[in-house]
């Protein structure tokens, strides 16, 4: 107990005496956890909107003619060897040509004297809904194209490359991002930490001289970098929820927001990302004293 | 027949010398030891080597060669991570006072308490009974760099006696002090004796040994002239 206390004495004097360097530093690490963890909850949402729209996603499969149940089958059999898939569902001639007669409504009657076999049979494929689906939706409508008797294989295409594109690209900036939160932490803290050392270096050599441990000497360090961590990761935390919130204010009303819910970090994440910050910003400050340790 | 061993001397060397580059030889072949409860004086003149044979005893500086046992601690095997088990058995009165100048005069003695994690109430009340016996009391708040060289001597020295050491190494303990603070400071000093604390006190000032019954050694250009005999015209 007189430890922690001796510790905890220790470490708030030493912070009251350079407390414009440790602001400086709480803020750098803040910034930096407000920057990774804004492209994360834009990353999140984006989920969520691929997953929204994957709800409606499906591979429409032309054949040239309508397959007998065997053929039914044997196309069941391959199209699950690929993936696994949520439903797979045949649509014949007809019963495509009644569903355009539905769509058509009131205009059905353009469609008199049309043959009700028209229209190509198909076989309609909904994928499992997740955001995996739609990275691999390309790579299934080409291997559906290889099946004999299909003449084409249709999906949206454009939007679903273009959504891929966009969660390749945020996927890098969470990356980068992270990097820099990574970067900010250890070295920031790190050369703070260091300032602080050299402005107490004859304190530290006192207290080697008086038979302070090496424990003694470095626990503070490592507690005034956990807490910069701490202070910083959730004021960065504190500042993101805020930005959520302007966010959602402005774009209240009929807006893509009304259509896709526009969530926060979950706890968990929150409680992950400053855990993660805390504990970086300790192992910066751990970096900074091993050189001084050996007085 | 039950006949017990003699207690290991506190202090002991064997042939210690040290050498600075590029060829200096601050200390050559010293060898001596020191019981459990004695008071040695060091005497010798300014660059005698007094200085450097305590940084040494104290593991401030390695011995270039020889042998050093203190407290029981061969310091060649100690390192960073166990010098503190040899630091906390000793104080060390520094020549040049080594304080924090921007903490007060309570501040200063308190570290050497602080890191073998003593009480407040207790570290409290030894440094106002040290700063007591010294002539300080006033001065308690005051930070170290407000005091006069003579006053930052003896907060110097409170600090090295504050944690009751088995062993205290004084660098000229009295050199800018008046008789009076002097003799309050060797009051002190017999007062650790008495309780069991071993003392080296490194001194140009033979007034401090003339007239008492103590052992003396004298350092000539880093040589030991003599290892231990009591100064002439005193009565063991």
């Amino acid at each position: 107990m007189r430890f922690f206390t001796t510790l905890l004495l220790h470490t708030s004097r030493d912070l009251l005496l350079t407390w414009k360097s440790q602001l400086m530093t709480v803020f750098t690490v803040m910034l930096s956890v407000l920057i990774f963890s804004f492209f994360y909850l834009t990353y999140v949402n984006a989920l969520h909107v691929g997953t929204e729209m994957g709800n409606d996603l499906r591979l429409v499969v032309y054949l040239d003619e309508d397959p007998p149940p065997p053929l039914q089958d044997e196309y069941r059999r391959r199209i699950l060897k690929f993936d696994q898939v949520e439903r797979i569902k045949f649509v014949n001639s007809q019963e495509a040509y009644q569903r355009f007669s539905k769509q058509l409504g009131s205009d059905s009657d353009v469609l008199s004297g049309v043959p009700d076999d028209f229209l190509p049979p198909s076989i309609e494929v909904y994928p499992l809904r997740s955001l995996d689906s739609l990275a691999r939706i390309k790579r299934f409508s080409d291997y559906l194209e290889t099946l004999p008797g299909v003449q084409k294989v249709l999906y949206g295409k454009e939007w679903i490359d273009h959504f891929h594109a966009f969660i390749q690209l945020m996927r890098i900036v969470i990356i980068l991002s992270g990097f820099l939160l990574i970067m900010t932490s250890t070295f920031m803290v790190a050369y703070t930490i260091q300032l602080s050392l050299f402005s107490r270096v004859q304190k530290l050599e006192l207290l080697r001289l008086v038979g302070a441990t090496t424990n003694y000497i470095r626990m503070p360090f490592l507690i005034e970098g956990a807490l910069l961590g701490l202070f910083g990761s959730t004021t960065g935390i504190a500042a993101l929820y805020l930005l959520h919130r302007w966010i959602k204010l402005q774009f209240s009303g009929p807006t893509l927001f009304n259509l896709v819910p526009f969530t926060f970090l979950s706890w968990p994440t929150i409680t992950g990302i400053v855990t993660a910050a805390t504990l970086l910003c300790a192992l910066g400050s751990f970096r900074a004293t091993r050189p001084i340790l050996h007085l | 027949m039950n006949q017990e061993l003699p207690p290991p001397p506190v202090i002991e060397l064997i042939k210690v010398s040290k050498f600075y580059p590029p060829d200096v030889e601050a200390l050559s072949d010293i060898s001596f030891a020191i019981d459990k409860g004695e008071i040695v004086y060091l005497t010798g003149m300014s660059g005698a080597g007094k200085t450097t044979l305590i940084r040494l005893i104290s593991r401030m500086e390695k011995e270039s060669q020889g042998m050093l046992d203190v407290a029981g601690f061969d310091l060649s095997k100690l390192n960073h991570r166990t010098i503190h088990l040899l630091r906390r058995k000793i104080g060390v009165a520094y020549q040049d006072f080594k304080l924090l100048p921007n903490r007060t005069v309570a501040d200063n003695i308190a570290i050497s308490m602080e890191v073998v994690y003593q009480k407040t109430s207790v570290i409290e009340a030894r440094v106002r009974n040290l700063l007591e016996q010294l002539n300080l009391s006033k001065k308690y708040d005051t930070l170290t760099a407000e005091l006069s060289s003579g006053e930052q001597q003896r907060v110097s020295i409170a600090r090295a006696a504050a944690n009751h050491p088995e062993i205290l190494l004084a660098d000229e303990p009295t050199g800018n002090l008046d008789a009076e603070n002097t003799a309050r400071v060797m009051s002190l000093f017999y007062q650790l004796n008495r309780q069991g604390c071993t003392l080296l006190i490194a001194t140009h000032d033979k007034s401090l040994f003339r007239g008492h019954n103590r052992r003396v050694m004298e350092l000539r250009g880093g040589r030991l002239l003599t290892t231990g005999h009591l100064f002439p015209g005193t009565q063991p």
